[in-house]
Protein backbone atom coordinates (compact mmCIF):
# COMPACT_ATOMS: atom_id res chain seq x y z
CA UNK A 1 0.00 0.00 0.00
CA UNK A 2 1.29 3.47 -1.16
CA UNK A 3 1.55 5.47 1.98
CA UNK A 4 -0.95 8.62 1.97
CA UNK A 5 0.29 11.93 1.07
CA UNK A 6 0.91 13.56 4.91
CA UNK A 7 -1.69 16.60 6.18
CA UNK A 8 0.26 19.60 5.78
CA UNK A 9 0.46 22.30 8.63
CA UNK A 10 -0.98 24.81 7.08
CA UNK A 11 -4.13 23.31 6.17
CA UNK A 12 -7.66 24.06 8.12
CA UNK A 13 -9.48 20.74 9.51
CA UNK A 14 -13.10 21.52 9.85
CA UNK A 15 -16.29 19.30 10.40
CA UNK A 16 -17.67 18.28 7.20
CA UNK A 17 -21.25 19.31 6.36
CA UNK A 18 -24.16 17.72 8.17
CA UNK A 19 -21.49 16.59 10.85
CA UNK A 20 -22.13 17.74 13.71
CA UNK A 21 -20.01 17.49 17.52
CA UNK A 22 -21.70 17.47 21.14
CA UNK A 23 -21.61 15.96 24.55
CA UNK A 24 -23.51 12.56 24.90
CA UNK A 25 -25.64 13.81 28.04
CA UNK A 26 -26.18 10.42 29.26
CA UNK A 27 -22.50 9.15 29.56
CA UNK A 28 -20.60 12.65 29.46
CA UNK A 29 -18.30 12.25 26.68
CA UNK A 30 -18.26 13.42 23.02
CA UNK A 31 -20.13 12.42 19.84
CA UNK A 32 -20.08 12.83 16.33
CA UNK A 33 -23.52 12.85 14.82
CA UNK A 34 -24.15 12.49 11.47
CA UNK A 35 -26.73 11.24 8.95
CA UNK A 36 -27.82 7.89 9.89
CA UNK A 37 -24.30 7.72 11.91
CA UNK A 38 -22.78 8.09 15.30
CA UNK A 39 -19.48 8.02 16.49
CA UNK A 40 -18.51 7.50 20.41
CA UNK A 41 -15.38 9.13 20.63
CA UNK A 42 -12.19 8.62 23.05
CA UNK A 43 -10.38 11.50 24.49
CA UNK A 44 -8.19 12.38 22.20
CA UNK A 45 -10.56 11.98 19.64
CA UNK A 46 -12.51 14.30 20.87
CA UNK A 47 -10.20 17.35 21.89
CA UNK A 48 -8.84 17.65 18.02
CA UNK A 49 -12.48 17.78 17.17
CA UNK A 50 -13.24 20.62 19.51
CA UNK A 51 -10.41 22.62 18.08
CA UNK A 52 -11.32 21.82 14.05
CA UNK A 53 -12.44 25.41 14.20
CA UNK A 54 -11.20 26.95 11.53
CA UNK A 55 -7.27 27.02 12.91
CA UNK A 56 -4.34 25.77 11.03
CA UNK A 57 -3.09 22.30 11.42
CA UNK A 58 0.32 23.44 13.39
CA UNK A 59 -2.12 25.56 15.24
CA UNK A 60 -4.27 22.66 16.30
CA UNK A 61 -0.99 20.69 17.25
CA UNK A 62 0.47 23.56 19.21
CA UNK A 63 -2.68 23.93 21.36
CA UNK A 64 -2.80 20.40 22.59
CA UNK A 65 0.70 20.03 23.51
CA UNK A 66 0.72 23.27 25.35
CA UNK A 67 -2.54 22.01 27.35
CA UNK A 68 -0.99 18.52 27.89
CA UNK A 69 2.77 18.64 27.99
CA UNK A 70 3.43 16.19 25.41
CA UNK A 71 5.70 15.74 22.93
CA UNK A 72 5.12 17.77 19.80
CA UNK A 73 6.19 15.03 17.03
CA UNK A 74 4.29 12.36 18.46
CA UNK A 75 1.55 14.41 19.14
CA UNK A 76 1.25 15.59 15.62
CA UNK A 77 1.55 12.18 13.90
CA UNK A 78 -1.28 11.04 16.24
CA UNK A 79 -3.14 14.12 14.74
CA UNK A 80 -2.57 13.37 12.18
CA UNK A 81 -3.56 10.45 12.23
CA UNK A 82 -6.69 10.83 13.49
CA UNK A 83 -7.76 13.57 11.05
CA UNK A 84 -6.92 11.66 7.98
CA UNK A 85 -9.23 8.52 8.97
CA UNK A 86 -12.36 10.94 9.75
CA UNK A 87 -11.45 12.61 6.66
CA UNK A 88 -11.74 9.20 5.05
CA UNK A 89 -15.25 8.60 6.71
CA UNK A 90 -16.08 11.92 5.21
CA UNK A 91 -16.78 13.84 8.92
CA UNK A 92 -14.17 15.96 8.76
CA UNK A 93 -12.88 18.42 5.51
CA UNK A 94 -9.30 19.08 5.03
CA UNK A 95 -8.67 22.67 3.21
CA UNK B 1 -33.32 -7.89 31.02
CA UNK B 2 -32.45 -4.43 31.63
CA UNK B 3 -33.32 -2.04 28.83
CA UNK B 4 -30.13 -0.21 27.02
CA UNK B 5 -30.35 3.26 26.02
CA UNK B 6 -31.78 4.20 22.71
CA UNK B 7 -29.35 6.51 19.92
CA UNK B 8 -31.94 6.46 17.23
CA UNK B 9 -35.48 7.64 16.52
CA UNK B 10 -37.64 7.51 13.69
CA UNK B 11 -40.50 9.97 13.16
CA UNK B 12 -42.85 8.88 10.97
CA UNK B 13 -45.39 11.80 10.68
CA UNK B 14 -47.37 10.95 8.31
CA UNK B 15 -48.67 7.71 6.05
CA UNK B 16 -49.53 10.03 3.09
CA UNK B 17 -47.44 10.53 0.75
CA UNK B 18 -47.35 12.19 -3.04
CA UNK B 19 -45.50 9.22 -4.70
CA UNK B 20 -46.69 5.61 -5.16
CA UNK B 21 -42.90 3.68 -5.18
CA UNK B 22 -43.78 -0.32 -5.52
CA UNK B 23 -41.52 -1.03 -2.63
CA UNK B 24 -42.54 1.25 -0.08
CA UNK B 25 -41.85 -0.07 3.81
CA UNK B 26 -45.25 1.46 4.66
CA UNK B 27 -47.91 -1.02 5.89
CA UNK B 28 -50.12 -2.30 2.98
CA UNK B 29 -53.29 -1.83 5.59
CA UNK B 30 -53.38 0.82 7.96
CA UNK B 31 -55.58 2.43 11.04
CA UNK B 32 -57.72 5.15 9.89
CA UNK B 33 -56.54 6.94 13.23
CA UNK B 34 -55.90 10.82 13.80
CA UNK B 35 -52.65 11.16 13.09
CA UNK B 36 -50.74 13.07 16.19
CA UNK B 37 -51.16 16.59 16.64
CA UNK B 38 -47.95 18.92 16.68
CA UNK B 39 -48.58 19.03 20.20
CA UNK B 40 -48.24 15.49 20.72
CA UNK B 41 -45.05 15.16 18.41
CA UNK B 42 -43.36 17.59 20.13
CA UNK B 43 -44.13 15.61 23.78
CA UNK B 44 -42.92 12.71 22.06
CA UNK B 45 -39.35 14.16 21.09
CA UNK B 46 -38.62 15.53 24.79
CA UNK B 47 -39.22 12.34 26.06
CA UNK B 48 -37.04 10.32 23.68
CA UNK B 49 -34.10 12.87 24.51
CA UNK B 50 -34.86 12.48 27.73
CA UNK B 51 -34.22 8.97 27.04
CA UNK B 52 -31.45 9.30 25.74
CA UNK B 53 -31.71 9.58 21.94
CA UNK B 54 -28.94 11.46 20.05
CA UNK B 55 -31.01 11.65 16.33
CA UNK B 56 -34.01 12.13 14.96
CA UNK B 57 -34.75 11.21 11.33
CA UNK B 58 -38.52 12.92 9.90
CA UNK B 59 -39.87 10.14 7.94
CA UNK B 60 -43.32 9.17 6.59
CA UNK B 61 -44.97 8.65 4.00
CA UNK B 62 -44.14 12.27 2.93
CA UNK B 63 -43.41 14.11 5.87
CA UNK B 64 -43.57 17.61 4.31
CA UNK B 65 -47.00 17.35 3.83
CA UNK B 66 -47.89 17.94 7.40
CA UNK B 67 -47.49 21.93 7.56
CA UNK B 68 -45.80 21.87 11.33
CA UNK B 69 -42.47 20.17 10.02
CA UNK B 70 -40.70 22.72 11.04
CA UNK B 71 -41.73 23.60 14.33
CA UNK B 72 -41.39 20.02 14.80
CA UNK B 73 -37.51 19.92 13.42
CA UNK B 74 -37.12 23.64 16.02
CA UNK B 75 -38.31 21.66 18.90
CA UNK B 76 -36.18 18.81 18.07
CA UNK B 77 -33.13 20.78 17.67
CA UNK B 78 -33.78 22.83 21.19
CA UNK B 79 -33.67 18.79 22.58
CA UNK B 80 -30.41 18.49 21.48
CA UNK B 81 -31.45 16.11 18.30
CA UNK B 82 -29.43 15.69 15.34
CA UNK B 83 -32.40 16.16 13.00
CA UNK B 84 -32.36 14.59 9.29
CA UNK B 85 -35.18 14.66 6.97
CA UNK B 86 -36.09 11.92 4.62
CA UNK B 87 -38.30 12.80 2.28
CA UNK B 88 -39.03 12.67 -1.27
CA UNK B 89 -37.95 16.08 -2.49
CA UNK B 90 -41.61 16.75 -3.46
CA UNK B 91 -43.45 19.91 -2.12
CA UNK B 92 -39.85 21.30 -1.17
CA UNK B 93 -39.13 25.28 -2.74
CA UNK B 94 -36.99 27.82 -1.33
CA UNK B 95 -39.11 28.95 1.03
CA UNK B 96 -39.26 25.25 2.78
CA UNK B 97 -36.17 25.00 2.12
CA UNK B 98 -35.18 28.04 4.06
CA UNK B 99 -37.96 27.43 7.24
CA UNK B 100 -36.38 23.91 7.26
CA UNK B 101 -32.35 25.24 7.58
CA UNK B 102 -33.59 28.00 9.55
CA UNK B 103 -35.34 25.67 12.45
CA UNK B 104 -32.02 24.15 12.61
CA UNK B 105 -32.45 21.03 10.25
CA UNK B 106 -29.26 19.17 10.03
CA UNK B 107 -29.56 17.29 7.09
CA UNK B 108 -31.55 15.72 4.02
CA UNK B 109 -31.98 12.29 2.51
CA UNK B 110 -33.89 12.60 -0.58
CA UNK B 111 -35.09 9.10 -1.98
CA UNK B 112 -34.55 9.01 -6.34
CA UNK B 113 -36.10 6.24 -8.03
CA UNK B 114 -33.39 6.39 -11.17
CA UNK B 115 -30.88 9.00 -12.70
CA UNK B 116 -32.72 8.44 -15.96
CA UNK B 117 -36.52 10.59 -15.69
CA UNK B 118 -39.02 8.55 -17.80
CA UNK B 119 -38.10 5.35 -15.96
CA UNK B 120 -37.55 7.32 -11.96
CA UNK B 121 -41.27 8.64 -12.90
CA UNK B 122 -42.78 5.39 -13.72
CA UNK B 123 -41.09 3.38 -10.46
CA UNK B 124 -42.83 6.65 -8.43
CA UNK B 125 -46.21 6.31 -10.35
CA UNK B 126 -45.93 10.66 -10.51
CA UNK B 127 -43.87 12.88 -12.58
CA UNK B 128 -41.47 13.67 -9.54
CA UNK B 129 -38.14 13.74 -11.13
CA UNK B 130 -37.62 16.99 -12.09
CA UNK B 131 -38.82 18.48 -9.18
CA UNK B 132 -36.50 16.24 -7.13
CA UNK B 133 -33.71 17.36 -9.11
CA UNK B 134 -34.90 20.87 -8.30
CA UNK B 135 -35.53 19.96 -4.61
CA UNK B 136 -31.84 19.03 -4.50
CA UNK B 137 -30.43 22.46 -6.08
CA UNK B 138 -33.16 24.24 -3.42
CA UNK B 139 -31.60 22.31 -0.59
CA UNK B 140 -27.77 22.73 -1.44
CA UNK B 141 -28.25 26.46 -2.20
CA UNK B 142 -29.76 26.79 1.25
CA UNK B 143 -26.51 24.89 2.85
CA UNK B 144 -28.10 21.97 4.11
CA UNK B 145 -26.18 18.81 3.94
CA UNK B 146 -27.41 16.02 1.22
CA UNK B 147 -27.84 12.84 1.01
CA UNK B 148 -28.95 10.81 -1.99
CA UNK B 149 -31.16 7.68 -1.48
CA UNK B 150 -31.93 5.13 -4.15
CA UNK B 151 -33.95 2.08 -3.49
CA UNK B 152 -32.24 -0.56 -5.88
CA UNK B 153 -34.18 -3.50 -7.57
CA UNK B 154 -34.52 -5.37 -10.91
CA UNK B 155 -35.59 -2.23 -12.93
CA UNK B 156 -33.08 -0.16 -11.80
CA UNK B 157 -29.92 -2.07 -10.63
CA UNK B 158 -28.18 -1.78 -14.16
CA UNK B 159 -27.93 2.21 -13.86
CA UNK B 160 -26.11 2.24 -10.94
CA UNK B 161 -22.98 4.16 -12.51
CA UNK B 162 -25.53 6.83 -13.53
CA UNK B 163 -26.81 7.19 -9.82
CA UNK B 164 -23.36 7.67 -8.43
CA UNK B 165 -22.75 10.10 -11.48
CA UNK B 166 -25.95 12.27 -10.57
CA UNK B 167 -24.93 12.11 -6.74
CA UNK B 168 -21.64 14.03 -7.89
CA UNK B 169 -23.75 16.05 -10.14
CA UNK B 170 -26.00 17.02 -7.24
CA UNK B 171 -22.93 17.62 -4.81
CA UNK B 172 -24.48 15.42 -2.38
CA UNK B 173 -22.10 14.62 0.20
CA UNK B 174 -23.59 11.25 0.97
CA UNK B 175 -25.29 8.41 -1.18
CA UNK B 176 -27.23 5.55 -0.24
CA UNK B 177 -27.32 2.59 -2.77
CA UNK B 178 -30.18 0.20 -0.83
CA UNK B 179 -31.05 -2.80 -2.38
CA UNK B 180 -35.00 -3.24 -1.86
CA UNK B 181 -35.65 -4.94 1.40
CA UNK B 182 -38.76 -7.20 1.36
CA UNK B 183 -41.23 -5.71 3.74
CA UNK B 184 -44.46 -3.93 3.51
CA UNK B 185 -45.36 -3.11 -0.17
CA UNK B 186 -42.23 -4.14 -1.42
CA UNK B 187 -43.10 -7.69 0.03
CA UNK B 188 -46.42 -7.90 -2.10
CA UNK B 189 -44.24 -7.14 -5.28
CA UNK B 190 -40.80 -8.76 -4.56
CA UNK B 191 -41.50 -10.97 -7.78
CA UNK B 192 -41.21 -7.81 -9.97
CA UNK B 193 -38.53 -6.42 -7.55
CA UNK B 194 -35.57 -9.08 -6.82
CA UNK B 195 -32.46 -8.20 -9.28
CA UNK B 196 -31.05 -11.42 -10.74
CA UNK B 197 -27.94 -12.88 -9.35
CA UNK B 198 -26.07 -11.58 -12.68
CA UNK B 199 -27.43 -8.12 -11.37
CA UNK B 200 -26.37 -8.69 -7.77
CA UNK B 201 -22.79 -9.36 -8.64
CA UNK B 202 -22.22 -6.55 -11.37
CA UNK B 203 -23.88 -3.77 -8.67
CA UNK B 204 -21.06 -4.67 -6.10
CA UNK B 205 -18.10 -4.53 -8.33
CA UNK B 206 -19.52 -1.26 -9.22
CA UNK B 207 -20.26 -0.16 -5.73
CA UNK B 208 -17.02 -1.43 -4.61
CA UNK B 209 -15.21 0.42 -7.11
CA UNK B 210 -17.07 3.96 -6.54
CA UNK B 211 -16.53 3.64 -3.08
CA UNK B 212 -12.80 3.80 -3.59
CA UNK B 213 -12.20 6.06 -6.22
CA UNK B 214 -14.76 8.69 -4.33
CA UNK B 215 -12.95 7.91 -0.65
CA UNK B 216 -13.35 11.32 1.47
CA UNK B 217 -15.56 12.94 -1.64
CA UNK B 218 -18.89 10.99 -0.98
CA UNK B 219 -19.68 8.64 1.31
CA UNK B 220 -21.18 5.40 -0.51
CA UNK B 221 -23.36 3.07 1.69
CA UNK B 222 -24.07 0.04 -0.46
CA UNK B 223 -27.11 -1.70 1.33
CA UNK B 224 -26.57 -5.94 0.87
CA UNK B 225 -29.64 -7.55 -1.03
CA UNK B 226 -30.11 -10.23 1.88
CA UNK B 227 -31.59 -12.75 0.56
CA UNK B 228 -28.56 -13.27 -1.61
CA UNK B 229 -26.06 -13.39 1.56
CA UNK B 230 -25.80 -16.50 3.52
CA UNK B 231 -26.14 -14.69 7.27
CA UNK B 232 -28.43 -12.54 7.90
CA UNK B 233 -28.39 -8.62 8.28
CA UNK B 234 -27.94 -7.88 12.24
CA UNK B 235 -31.19 -5.93 12.02
CA UNK B 236 -31.18 -3.10 14.04
CA UNK B 237 -28.50 -3.82 15.70
CA UNK B 238 -30.78 -6.01 18.14
CA UNK B 239 -34.25 -5.21 19.05
CA UNK B 240 -34.86 -2.85 21.30
CA UNK B 241 -31.57 -2.17 21.64
CA UNK B 242 -30.88 1.40 20.23
CA UNK B 243 -33.78 2.25 17.75
CA UNK B 244 -37.71 3.14 18.23
CA UNK B 245 -40.08 4.18 15.80
CA UNK B 246 -43.42 6.21 16.20
CA UNK B 247 -45.63 5.79 13.78
CA UNK B 248 -48.19 8.53 12.87
CA UNK B 249 -51.08 7.58 14.89
CA UNK B 250 -48.46 7.40 17.84
CA UNK B 251 -47.91 3.11 17.86
CA UNK B 252 -44.14 3.07 19.01
CA UNK B 253 -42.68 -0.24 17.21
CA UNK B 254 -39.22 -1.37 17.75
CA UNK B 255 -38.86 -1.84 13.86
CA UNK B 256 -41.05 0.37 11.34
CA UNK B 257 -42.15 -3.00 9.62
CA UNK B 258 -42.74 -4.46 12.77
CA UNK B 259 -46.63 -3.49 12.99
CA UNK B 260 -47.58 -5.14 9.65
CA UNK B 261 -45.34 -8.28 9.77
CA UNK B 262 -45.51 -9.46 13.51
CA UNK B 263 -49.33 -9.52 13.69
CA UNK B 264 -49.81 -11.25 16.86
CA UNK B 265 -47.70 -8.58 18.47
CA UNK B 266 -49.19 -5.92 20.88
CA UNK B 267 -47.84 -2.45 20.49
CA UNK B 268 -48.47 0.45 22.80
CA UNK B 269 -49.37 4.02 22.05
CA UNK B 270 -48.06 7.44 23.11
CA UNK B 271 -51.29 8.68 23.66
CA UNK B 272 -51.75 5.90 26.56
CA UNK B 273 -48.25 5.82 27.74
CA UNK B 274 -45.05 7.02 28.56
CA UNK B 275 -42.05 6.20 26.01
CA UNK B 276 -39.54 5.53 29.24
CA UNK B 277 -42.77 3.12 29.96
CA UNK B 278 -42.69 1.70 26.65
CA UNK B 279 -39.10 1.19 25.87
CA UNK B 280 -38.58 -0.49 29.34
CA UNK B 281 -41.23 -2.30 30.15
CA UNK B 282 -43.83 -3.03 27.14
CA UNK B 283 -43.90 -6.25 26.48
CA UNK B 284 -43.50 -5.54 22.49
CA UNK B 285 -39.89 -4.21 23.21
CA UNK B 286 -38.90 -6.98 25.91
CA UNK B 287 -40.01 -9.74 23.35
CA UNK B 288 -36.91 -9.93 21.19
CA UNK B 289 -34.48 -8.17 23.50
CA UNK B 290 -30.94 -9.88 24.77
CA UNK B 291 -30.82 -13.43 23.50
CA UNK B 292 -32.75 -15.45 25.59
CA UNK B 293 -35.66 -15.53 23.33
CA UNK B 294 -33.70 -17.46 20.32
CA UNK B 295 -34.36 -20.95 19.37
CA UNK B 296 -32.09 -22.80 17.41
CA UNK B 297 -29.82 -22.90 15.49
CA UNK B 298 -29.62 -18.98 16.92
CA UNK B 299 -29.00 -19.92 20.60
CA UNK B 300 -25.63 -22.53 20.51
CA UNK B 301 -24.22 -20.17 17.37
CA UNK B 302 -21.00 -17.80 17.87
CA UNK B 303 -22.81 -15.35 15.78
CA UNK B 304 -25.66 -14.46 18.19
CA UNK B 305 -24.36 -11.47 19.20
CA UNK B 306 -23.22 -10.02 16.17
CA UNK B 307 -26.21 -10.63 13.90
CA UNK B 308 -28.68 -11.27 16.35
CA UNK B 309 -30.86 -13.63 15.05
CA UNK B 310 -31.32 -11.43 12.04
CA UNK B 311 -34.62 -10.05 11.25
CA UNK B 312 -37.73 -10.39 13.38
CA UNK B 313 -40.02 -8.64 10.81
CA UNK B 314 -38.64 -11.08 8.06
CA UNK B 315 -38.64 -14.48 10.44
CA UNK B 316 -42.26 -13.67 10.62
CA UNK B 317 -43.34 -12.69 6.66
CA UNK B 318 -41.48 -16.04 5.37
CA UNK B 319 -41.95 -18.58 8.04
CA UNK B 320 -45.07 -17.15 10.30
CA UNK B 321 -43.39 -17.10 13.40
CA UNK B 322 -41.47 -13.95 14.62
CA UNK B 323 -38.99 -15.60 17.06
CA UNK B 324 -37.71 -18.65 14.54
CA UNK B 325 -34.27 -17.85 12.90
CA UNK B 326 -34.19 -15.16 9.83
CA UNK B 327 -34.47 -17.89 7.25
CA UNK B 328 -31.73 -15.72 5.41
CA UNK B 329 -29.68 -17.49 7.30
CA UNK B 330 -28.20 -20.96 5.77
CA UNK B 331 -28.47 -22.37 8.93
CA UNK B 332 -31.73 -22.05 9.32
CA UNK B 333 -34.62 -24.87 8.89
CA UNK B 334 -36.13 -23.04 6.47
CA UNK B 335 -33.71 -21.63 4.23
CA UNK B 336 -35.22 -23.86 1.82
CA UNK B 337 -38.16 -21.25 0.91
CA UNK B 338 -35.85 -18.64 -0.22
CA UNK B 339 -33.52 -20.98 -2.07
CA UNK B 340 -36.60 -21.83 -4.25
CA UNK B 341 -37.73 -18.52 -4.69
CA UNK B 342 -34.20 -17.27 -5.79
CA UNK B 343 -34.08 -20.07 -8.22
CA UNK B 344 -37.79 -19.18 -9.57
CA UNK B 345 -36.41 -15.68 -10.38
CA UNK B 346 -33.16 -16.56 -11.90
CA UNK B 347 -34.95 -19.12 -14.17
CA UNK B 348 -34.60 -18.07 -17.66
CA UNK B 349 -38.94 -18.19 -17.72
CA UNK B 350 -38.80 -15.71 -15.29
CA UNK B 351 -39.87 -12.52 -16.96
CA UNK B 352 -40.12 -9.10 -15.17
CA UNK B 353 -43.88 -9.08 -14.05
CA UNK B 354 -46.01 -6.22 -12.99
CA UNK B 355 -45.72 -4.67 -9.55
CA UNK B 356 -48.70 -3.02 -7.70
CA UNK B 357 -48.05 0.63 -6.97
CA UNK B 358 -48.53 1.66 -3.72
CA UNK B 359 -51.82 3.29 -2.35
CA UNK B 360 -52.21 6.16 -0.08
CA UNK B 361 -54.25 5.49 3.65
CA UNK B 362 -57.39 6.84 3.37
CA UNK B 363 -61.11 5.49 4.24
CA UNK B 364 -63.40 2.97 2.29
CA UNK B 365 -60.17 1.82 0.19
CA UNK B 366 -60.31 -1.87 0.05
CA UNK B 367 -56.68 -3.27 -0.30
CA UNK B 368 -56.90 -6.16 -2.75
CA UNK B 369 -55.67 -9.09 -0.90
CA UNK B 370 -51.64 -10.11 -1.02
CA UNK B 371 -51.01 -13.28 -2.91
CA UNK B 372 -48.20 -14.45 -0.31
CA UNK B 373 -47.55 -17.25 -2.11
CA UNK B 374 -46.03 -14.88 -4.82
CA UNK B 375 -43.84 -16.79 -7.59
CA UNK B 376 -44.62 -19.89 -5.90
Amino acid sequence: MPTEPQIADELHPRLAPGVRLQIDRTTGEGVLLFPEGILELNETAHEILTRCDGRTLSELVRALADEYDVDLSALAADVRETLADLQRRKLVEIA
Amino acid sequence: MTAPRPYAFLAEVTYRCPLRCPYCSNPTRVRNDRELTTDEWCRVIREAAALGVLQIGFSGGEPLVRHDLGELVRDAREANLYTNLITSGVGLDENCAHELRDAGLDSVQMSFQSDEPDLADKIAGARAHQRKLDAAAEIRAAGISLSLNFVIHRHNIDRLPQMIELTEALGAERVELANVQFYGWAFLNRAALLPTQEQVARAREVATTAKARLAGEIDIFYVLPDYYETRPKPCLNGWGQRYLTVNPVGDVLPCQTASSAIPDLRFENVRARSLDWIWRESESFNRFRGTEWMPEPCRSCPQKEIDFGGCRCQAALLTGNAANTDPVCTLSPNRAYVDALLRDLNSSSSHARAWMPRVNPKKDVVQPEADYAGTG
